[in-house]
């Protein structure tokens, strides 16, 4: 159970740099999209097309921000119960936490700009919690025995 | 200690679990639902003023079911027709298949035709007409209907699959009567899947002629604004399409956007008037210069442009990707930067009656729009909400015959929504309580930006039950949509199944 802790808690974090990485693949792609001659307004932004490749980043980091994230962040949080991590349950709650508050700066960002200055800062807290909360399960200094009934587990 | 432990993180597990089960399980439909069991009863008799609407008669979803009229007896959709005794003057057949579409510079796209090509052909009517148009479902396998956007047609011909008919399968026809009384620009378009049949072709203009045909210029061109596979397009033709207009000459542009957002309009070599908004004429329209027309998906805007005297042409930019350009054979006028500023139809055009009195209303409602997480028929995710409630569970607003209604319409999301009302046209009476000013601004189709509010009125005067959605179809498909229903008006027709009309 603390391995599956340990890695939920690190995919958390990978998933907070995917996101990083794909918002940032597709802000480039729409520049090169402009630079080359494209036009985006309002209806085409919402016709469902893919206008130019990179904007698969946006989809993903929607997906995975709205969905795949919330989700990893819940089981983190039943998981947390089980594995006697100390301090575990606190961390995956508040793993939990940020990941609520960053959907909502994601969602109400489009009508408030500014509030994208805080989705950026709090991917970094994110990010930063979850690594912590996967370094709080104990490796190298776990007695024999345990070790040995984790193993087992995984 | 260890089971006690094992004992606290299940019963943790169940209670961080449960409520999102619980919603999941609340949240599926039935195989299929009739429109008038939908959410609970708004009947607007709430204490005027905002605040007050979300819960107002609110009743357990399912318990609308009697509808009857005070005064007993009940009317089903199928009988609210034009008068069946009166022949057609404007007779259609419209067939519709699944097929691969040919633009005028010979891309082809995967989509859906109306008489083989999309758009559709555009139906002329004149003022008065009565119109008979019948459907043909060669091969669209979902099945279709025709919605007459912005044609207060009787209830019955609304074509909204699973409230007003069922959707016509391949190899079914369904045959719609109304009269076309009010002179301007439509569309029609499928109602069944909207938002994936309209998008990929299922629509095409229709436009009803004034009964002096003096009223209006006589260069009239339909410029019906489409993105196929991202390629915008003015009747079907990528790119500028050329009309000929003589040097002086008045052109009448009908734009009508079928897509899912606004466009931007603007004319470059030429001043123009902004003369109708949703197939209504403005009131002593200004001269406009350097201002662009946002036209909301699914409206229409009429645009009188004067054709320059020395033949160098005008071009009406459509979002700068496509255009119209009138002149003589030939004129290749520039085109120019999309200006800055808009026409604010709050302010344009002078005042003038609007034929009933919005502060003796009736019936006053609130449709407010917002987006919370949760679960669309078992599917989670961030859905749309009125007055805070996700679909099905949304408000039925009820009215009676002759009601003057308001609604207060506001928008608390990080997008845009085209909002459209059937069979009814509403007058806007104010944005973010700034009053209009200007002409009467009457449409069927709204854009409430984010975090814009409107207060709108209209009479209620054609008895049906009618949808109330957001025209970005995508937003209604994730729940964006209400109804308006008269009391005692009930329909056969059931939702789910194959009656999809999102």
């Amino acid at each position: 159970m603390r391995s599956v802790y340990k890695v939920l808690a690190a995919l958390i974090a990978i998933e907070v740099a995917i996101q990083a990485a794909v918002m940032v693949y597709a802000i480039a792609g729409l520049g090169l999209y402009i630079e080359g001659g494209g036009v985006l307004d309002a209806a085409a932004v919402e016709s469902g097309e893919t206008l130019f490749p990179e904007l698969i980043g946006l989809i993903l980091h929607g997906l995975n921000g709205m969905f795949v994230i919330p989700a990893l962040a819940l089981v983190l949080l039943i998981v947390s119960f089980f594995a006697k991590v100390p301090g575990g349950v606190r961390m995956a709650a508040v793993v939990l936490g940020l990941v609520v508050l960053q959907v909502l700066l994601g969602m109400f960002l489009h009508g408030m700009s500014w509030l994208g200055l805080l989705h950026g800062l709090n991917a970094l807290a994110l990010f930063g919690t979850a690594v912590v909360a996967a370094r709080r399960v104990p490796r190298a200094d776990v007695p024999v025995e345990q070790r040995t009934r984790q193993s087992a587990l995984t | 200690m260890t089971r006690r432990r094992t004992v606290v993180a299940v019963a943790a597990t169940v209670g961080v679990l449960a409520a999102p089960t619980w919603l999941w399980q609340a949240s599926l439909l039935p195989s299929s639902y009739a429109a008038t069991d939908m959410g609970y009863v708004d009947d607007g008799r709430a204490a005027p003023g905002s605040g007050s609407g979300s819960g107002s008669g609110s009743a357990p979803p399912g318990a609308v079911h009697d509808h009857t009229a005070p005064g007993g007896g009940s009317r089903s959709v199928e009988q609210l027709t034009a008068p069946a005794d009166r022949s057609a003057d404007v007779t259609v057949e419209l067939v519709v298949r699944e097929e691969t579409i040919t633009l005028a510079d010979g891309t082809s796209v995967e989509g859906y035709t109306v008489n083989g090509a999309s758009p559709g052909p555009v139906i002329r009517a004149r003022e008065g007409d009565l119109v008979e148009a019948r459907l043909v479902n060669e091969s669209v396998p979902d099945g279709a209907t025709l919605h007459w956007h912005g044609i207060d047609v009787p209830n019955a011909a609304d074509g909204v699959a699973g409230v007003t008919q069922d959707a016509v399968p391949p190899g079914g026809t369904f045959t719609y009567r109304f009269v076309a009384d009010r002179p301007g620009t439509y569309w029609y378009h499928a109602h069944q899947m909207s938002h994936e049949q309209v998008r990929r072709g299922l629509l095409g203009a229709l436009v009803v002629e004034p009964a002096a045909p003096s009223a209006q210029p006589a260069d009239d061109v339909v410029a019906l604004v489409h993105l196929y596979d991202g390629v915008r397009t003015v009747n079907g033709s990528p790119g500028d399409t050329h009309v000929d207009a003589a040097p002086g000459a008045d052109v009448r542009v009908r734009v009508i956007n079928s897509d899912n957002a606004s466009v931007q309009v603007w004319v470059d070599g030429a001043p123009f008037r902004l003369t109708a908004i949703d197939g209504t004429d403005v009131h002593e329209p200004g001269l406009v210069e350097g201002r662009s027309v946002e036209v909301t998906a699914g409206g229409r805007a009429d645009l009188v442009v004067t054709t320059p005297a020395d033949g160098s042409g005008a071009r009406v930019e459509l979002g700068g990707t496509a255009a119209v350009v009138l002149g003589p054979p030939g004129a290749a006028p520039p085109a120019a930067r999309p200006p800055r500023d808009r026409v604010d139809p709050l302010s344009y055009g002078t005042p003038a009656p609007l034929g009933f009195d919005p502060a003796a209303a009736t019936r006053t409602f609130e449709y407010r729009v917002g987006r919370r997480p949760g679960f669309l028929d078992g599917r989670p995710g961030m859905w749309w909400t009125v007055n805070g409630h996700l679909y099905p569970d949304v408000p039925m607003f009820m009215v009676t015959e002759g009601d003057v209604v308001r609604v207060a319409i506001s928008n608390g999301t990080g997008a845009v929504h085209p909002m459209h009302l059937h069979g009814h046209h509403a007058v806007v009476l104010s944005r973010d309580g700034v009053a209009a000013t200007g002409s009467p601004w009457v449409v069927d189709s709204l854009d409430v930006g984010v975090g814009e509010s409107y207060e709108i009125a209209f009479v209620a005067d054609n008895p049906g039950i009618w949808m109330d959605h957001c025209h970005n179809l995508p937003h209604a498909a994730e729940g964006l949509v209400a109804h308006l229903m008269y009391e005692g008006v009930t329909t056969p027709f059931r939702l789910g199944g194959d009656n999809r009309p999102e």
